[in-house]
């Protein structure tokens, strides 16, 4: 469904995607991981014909997305973070609005204004002005706009960002049922859970290039043997580096925040006691559970170092 | 699509109280205001001078002068003593423009008696204010030198009555204001109509109501661009023309609102409150043309600022001090003919002024729409010429395809 190939885009000197390689199947939820600054924003702005690239390909359903972007964004939806529309309309108005500069009207607007407002449950509000709406209705209105065009892949930009935990349950419900309808989605996310939750299949792209990328489950088999995570308070950075060098297994994240990879009991009683007798203090410690995020961390951690 | 824009546009305009007020209640209370303070500087019957008279001579000759200067409307004698220099000095420090001291012997002067000693003071004289123009006192001149000349007229009619009562009589028919001979009508207008305030003051602020698109267009474009409502249209296939087309079809319809609502100000509104009524023209087309150029060129000016501004706040502020800078040197607030002519060059610059000249052409001028021509190319050209460097820059923010 999209395939792309040694993708480069540059901003004068800084090269925001290096070489970028990626395919996506059809009907798939895939996660797009990232640090801030990694080259996310930009390679979902590019495949919606938002921002120009200066080398390689991008196919998108067949077609050549620098030869054809018109056909392909008709086919495709961007929902974006931000939330996209007029505080000064009314939600049918934001709806009919967006719905009309697609040139959808007659029956296929009725039924699709039918299908977006019953998927995000905004019936009862069609004539709240949007800028009256709580949040969750304004992102629900926001998904409800990307939808009008009934697209064959959605891209979401953090769309649960700032977002309680049950609106974002709902909104994450939402999003799975679009792949039960035969929708690819390309999700981006900070939220490792949600990308466990939903996503078939990971890309996480660091330094403007796709590091590793493949089927969640694959991915977290390379895991082996699972990781602990110990957040630490603020303390020494040299003298925890010098504790990391005397401890195989263990890396240093950032500046409160331990890796340990392998881990089992002789060993974590070994970096506890060390770390209380140098006197840091410890936060919590994370096991099992966020194995994508340890992975993430793990593939992204010289970044961090670096910054 | 577009049609889908249009009503976006107007909905947004609709609920923006703001912005409503600025383009159609700020421009409606100008010219009602402008209409009415300036109704008397245009009307025939304004007092442009008063003066005080010192009659040392007294007699019929001097009472008749008087008579004579007092059928001139434009001037307006005070009823003042004068029994000191100091005195007369006190008056002309604000309550008339000059003094006319008619010396005792003016009579006799007129009657050409020869006994008068031939030097000393002439028989007329005027000290004027400091502060009064030249050409008014050239108009004083002569108006006394007219009425000089019928005194002499009807001294001679006397004498001449015994003996030639022919001649006496044609004398007596002598048309000294001119009206028989000199025709005078402004340009455009039947004789006896003359160009009123609410002409001049309908356009001026037209025009300057017009510029205030900027308001509304500016919030909504930094609004959709903050939200990214204008990515998600990209997203959704909306051209960068078609995005520009989708903003100035809007107010296209809008400006021609306006233009019609404050036509419509002038010509049933301001009578309602004592001011003259505004007369049309004959030339629609020409109207049209006038206003369809400073349409484009009011949102050309709008959808740079717009693209160019950061915030909401610096576009509406930018403009707002464009626009009065505009109108100021445009003469929008202080009418060109009053400009010395370093300033008029100057106001050749504001396309405010392209505009005004072409709606004064059809409101007070009566001229068609050919006459217009050159200033509707003007504003066509300033308006799109804008538009183009606005989509330039538009297109470079966002480093786009398609």
């Amino acid at each position: 469904m999209i395939t792309i190939k040694n993708l480069v885009k540059r901003y004068g000197t800084h090269c925001a995607l290096d070489h970028v390689d990626l395919h996506v199947d059809k009907g798939i939820i895939l996660g797009l991981l990232g640090p801030n600054g990694a080259g996310k924003t930009t390679l979902v702005s590019i495949l919606n014909g938002l921002t120009d690239f200066q080398e390689g390909t991008v196919e998108i359903f067949g077609l050549e997305l620098d030869k054809e972007p018109r056909a392909i964004r008709r086919r495709s939806s961007f929902i974006p973070q931000s939330l996209a529309l007029y505080d000064n309309l009314t939600v049918i108005e934001n709806l009919r609005f967006f719905a009309g500069i697609q040139k959808i009207s007659g029956q296929c607007l009725r039924d699709t204004l039918d299908s977006a407002l019953s998927v995000n449950r905004l019936h009862s509000m069609l004539d709240q002005k949007a800028g009256t709406l709580s949040g969750g209705q304004k992102r629900r209105l926001n998904i409800a706009i990307g939808l009008l065009n009934n697209p064959e892949i959605l891209y979401f930009d953090e769309p649960t960002a700032g977002i309680d935990p049950e609106l974002r349950n709902d909104i994450l419900e939402t999003i799975r049922c679009f792949k039960e309808q035969g929708k690819t989605v390309i999700y981006t996310s900070h939220y490792m859970p949600e990308i466990e939750k939903i996503c078939d299949e990971v890309a996480i792209i660091d330094h403007g290039r796709i590091i590793r990328q493949g089927p969640l489950a694959t991915l977290l088999q390379e895991e082996k043997g699972g990781s602990a995570i110990i957040e630490l308070l603020p303390a020494s950075e040299k003298k925890l580096q010098q504790l990391v060098d005397h401890h195989d297994d263990v890396e240093r994240v950032d500046a409160t925040t331990l890796i340990m990879h392998r881990h089992n009991g002789q060993k974590m009683g070994r970096i506890l006691s060390a770390l209380e007798s140098e006197g840091f203090a410890i936060r919590q410690i994370r096991y099992g559970t966020q194995n994508l995020e340890a992975l993430f961390l793990r593939l992204t951690s010289p970044e961090r170092d670096h910054a | 699509m577009l049609k889908a824009m249009l009503i976006k546009e107007i909905i947004l305009l609709w609920r923006d109280k703001q912005a409503l007020a600025a383009l159609f209640v700020m421009p409606a209370i100008f010219i009602l205001i402008m209409s009415i303070a300036l109704k008397d500087t245009l009307s025939p019957d304004r007092v442009l001078l008063t003066y005080a008279v010192v009659d040392q001579d007294n007699t019929a000759e001097s009472s008749m002068l008087r008579n004579f200067l007092h059928e001139n409307r434009a001037m307006a004698e005070q009823e003042v003593t004068i029994i000191s220099a100091a005195q007369g000095q006190e008056l002309l420090n604000g309550t008339v423009h000059f003094i006319l001291t008619i010396s005792e012997g003016f009579s006799r002067h007129l009657a050409g008696e020869q006994d008068l000693p031939p030097e000393g003071p002439p028989r007329l004289q005027v000290v004027a204010a400091p502060e009064v123009k030249a050409e008014m006192l050239t108009l004083v001149q002569a108006e006394l030198a007219k009425a000089v000349l019928r005194l002499r007229i009807q001294t001679m009619r006397k004498e001449l009555t015994p003996f030639l009562p022919e001649l006496a009589r044609k004398l007596e028919k002598i048309d000294f204001e001119g009206k028989e001979l000199v025709s005078v009508r402004f340009s455009g207008m039947e004789a006896g109509l003359q160009p009123t305030s609410t002409q001049q003051s309908v356009p001026s602020w037209i025009i300057f109501g017009m510029f205030f698109v900027i308001i509304p267009m500016s919030t909504v474009f930094i609004n959709e661009r903050r939200q990214n409502t204008l990515m998600r249209m990209s997203a959704m296939n909306i051209s960068v023309p078609t995005l520009f087309t989708g903003k100035i079809a809007p107010y296209l319809v809008i400006n021609q609102i306006q233009v019609w609502l404050m036509i419509g100000v002038g010509l049933f509104l301001v009578p309602l409150f004592g001011g003259d009524a505004l007369t049309l023209g004959d030339s629609l087309p020409g109207l049209f043309m006038v206003s369809l150029g400073l349409s484009l060129a009011a949102i050309g000016t709008s959808v740079l600022i717009a693209v160019l501004a950061g915030t909401v706040e610096q576009a509406t502020t930018v403009g707002g001090i464009i626009n009065i800078l505009m109108g100021a040197i445009g003469g929008i607030m202080v009418p060109k003919s009053y400009m010395p002519p370093a300033m008029q060059n100057l106001a050749n610059l504001s396309p405010m002024s392209w505009g005004l000249e072409g709606f004064l052409d059809i409101f007070v001028r009566g001229r068609g729409a050919e006459a217009v021509i050159t200033e509707s190319l003007a504003l066509t050209g300033f308006g799109i010429g804008l538009l183009l460097v606005a989509g330039i820059i538009f297109r470079s923010q966002r480093g786009r395809t398609a």
